[in-house]
């Protein structure tokens, strides 16, 4: 068997300066893998040392992502080989692009059973990816997911939904996305930072891939950084607790919020 | 002139659309609901204000919502609107992604203002957890935008008929267990007043203080992520941020938050913010209305206090 890990080598928005124009400033913002991403790893590696499935770590993004930081960040979490492409062109595709460039990557890869991914990346933070990638693919996609396991059949799946859990009996390729608390992600040892220099990784040009063209035209109008101006910003030191928070009560009685 | 364009909204086996239908209402000439799941949910939407309902028909037992994504695709590559409304839940994202891929276009999120400028969508939206906002204008395909769906829907007059067409899901994926979580369901959103805690809350048995302020508020309490997915000491429908809940309560008190923009993207709604901190230099300072520098244990009895005490 073969199991697809995705992830995404990415900036975390805290990070990043805006100008007053929304232009946003990336370069004190170091990129790293994002945060729910060894969580799919952990889930992927546990579910191939049951199973003896192979463990592919598959992204595309900007150059950065395939820096030797990057490379070894990833293999040295529980991922067998890495596919890639790192194009600077891909830092401002959209969420269907990315996941378009995602599916030919795994295509690419002949027999594929599964896709697991992290709920959402640290950048972008929209979690759309994994499931537009899904449709790519003529997949199921599906969110919540805590567990899994292979059985005669397929595979069993359990996934959070809302107001309660359910378990699914899978028989195809499907897209799974992770709870965050799914597993609890390995921390990389000396050991396996120096196992993940020989790990096998695969570079692929985004122009040899078969991407097709977006239909819809986006056009960016304007940018802007949002107003924080409406907040009162009255902030005080309460080294006597009783009149900072009677002073805080008050006002917020004259506001009528209270 | 009004701005009128055709929209469609996509239900994922949840009624619950009440945004949706509002955000859609406001612009368009004619709302055409595609409903995915059972005929209950087909029924309620019906019953909402919408000018016509597309029902799949009934899910064979076991069947995902997901599995109706090609299906659903299908129909709206054909009805070709102008733009089509989804939830942000995992399950919308999943019948959205499919829409996108049939349609050649993206999925926005986190859009706060859709018009018509001559003959062209133009959307607002925030980008990377609400650092910037931008304005863009879609052209050559549908707008495709994810949005939280925003509650239950509410009857208005006659319900519209149901029209049932031909779909097969896919087969893919069963389910073959069903359990539902004990205890009851929060509704932060809908909520006047919010308490949200996070990690400078000592212990787990710290919360019974929490729960104290919110008494004294009329409050619910929610809480910053590590409290609901590092330490399990809140459920997940009461963690509060980007990728949880979004509230717009008249206040929002924060208390041992410091303020990651992934949490203030979810309260950046609420009308007035009040921050208790022991970090003079936690960026939720930056962000509230008022703020108490401090220790919370310390703090928050003298709020209640402050709360309780004879007028």
């Amino acid at each position: 068997m073969r199991v697809v890990a995705l992830y995404k080598w990415a900036p975390n928005p805290q990070d990043a300066q805006v100008d007053p124009d929304g232009i946003v400033d990336w370069r004190r913002a170091a990129e790293a893998l994002s945060e729910y991403d060894p969580v799919a790893f952990e889930l992927a590696r546990s579910f191939a040392d049951l199973t003896g499935a192979e463990v592919i770590g598959v992204t595309a993004g900007g150059s950065a992502a395939s820096s030797s930081l990057a490379r070894k960040t990833v293999l040295s979490r529980g991922i067998d080989r890495l596919v890639l492409v790192a194009d600077d062109r891909l830092k401002t595709a959209d969420s269907t692009t990315l996941a378009a460039v995602l599916a030919a990557l795994i295509r690419r890869l002949g027999q594929v059973d599964l896709v697991l991914a992290g709920v959402s990346s640290v950048d972008v933070n929209e979690g759309q990816v994994s499931m537009t990638l899904a449709a790519h693919l003529g997949w199921i996609g599906l969110g919540g997911v805590r567990a899994l396991e292979a059985t005669d059949q397929g595979l069993r799946v359990e996934r959070d939904v809302p107001g309660g859990s359910e378990t699914l009996a899978l028989a195809g390729g499907a897209v799974l996305t992770t709870v965050a608390d799914a597993a609890v992600p390995r921390r990389a040892g000396m050991r396996d930072i120096l196992a993940a220099a020989k790990k096998p990784v695969d570079l692929v040009e985004l122009d040899d891939l078969d991407v097709p063209v977006a239909q819809v035209v986006v056009s960016r109008a304007a940018t802007s950084r949002p107003d924080n101006a409406r907040r009162q910003h009255v902030v005080v030191e309460a080294s006597e607790p009783a009149a900072a928070a009677a002073q805080v009560i008050s006002a917020l009685r004259q506001r009528n919020v209270l | 002139m009004s701005v009128a364009i055709d929209t469609w909204i996509i239900v994922a086996d949840d009624a619950a659309v009440g945004g949706l239908i509002e955000f859609g209402r406001l612009r368009a000439a004619k709302l055409v609901a595609v409903v995915a799941g059972r005929k209950s949910v087909a029924d309620e939407v019906a019953a909402a204000g919408v000018d016509r309902v597309i029902w799949l028909g009934q899910p064979p037992e076991g069947t995902p919502v997901e599995a109706f994504a090609p299906e659903v695709a299908r129909l709206v590559g054909e009805g070709l609107p102008r733009v089509v409304l989804g939830p942000d839940t995992t399950a919308g994202r999943a019948l959205l992604g499919a829409v996108a891929v049939r349609c050649g276009g993206p999925v926005f999120t986190r859009v706060s203002a859709l018009d018509l400028e001559g003959d062209r969508v133009v959307l607002t939206r925030s980008l990377f957890s609400g650092i910037a906002e931008c304005r863009e204008s879609v052209d050559g395909g549908p707008a495709i935008l994810a949005l939280p769906s925003g509650g239950q829907v509410s009857a208005t007059g006659t319900p519209t008929p149901v029209e049932q067409v031909e779909a097969r899901p896919m087969t893919i994926a069963l389910v073959v267990d069903r359990r539902s979580d004990e205890g009851v369901a929060v509704d932060l959103p809908s909520a006047p007043v919010v308490v949200g805690v996070g990690r400078g809350l000592k212990t787990k048995a710290d919360l019974t203080l929490i729960e104290e302020l919110a008494t004294a508020l009329g409050a619910e309490v929610g809480c910053s992520r590590p409290l609901a997915e590092g330490v399990d000491w809140m459920p997940k429908d009461r963690y509060i941020g980007i990728s949880g809940q979004h509230i717009s309560p008249r206040l929002y008190m924060a208390v041992g938050i410091s303020g990651q923009l992934q949490h203030m993207f979810g309260v950046r709604d609420a009308e007035v913010i009040v921050a208790v901190n022991s970090d003079a230099d936690a960026p939720i300072f930056s962000e509230c209305d008022y703020g108490l520098v401090g220790d919370l244990y310390r703090i928050v009895p003298a709020l209640v206090a402050a709360l309780t005490a004879v007028r």
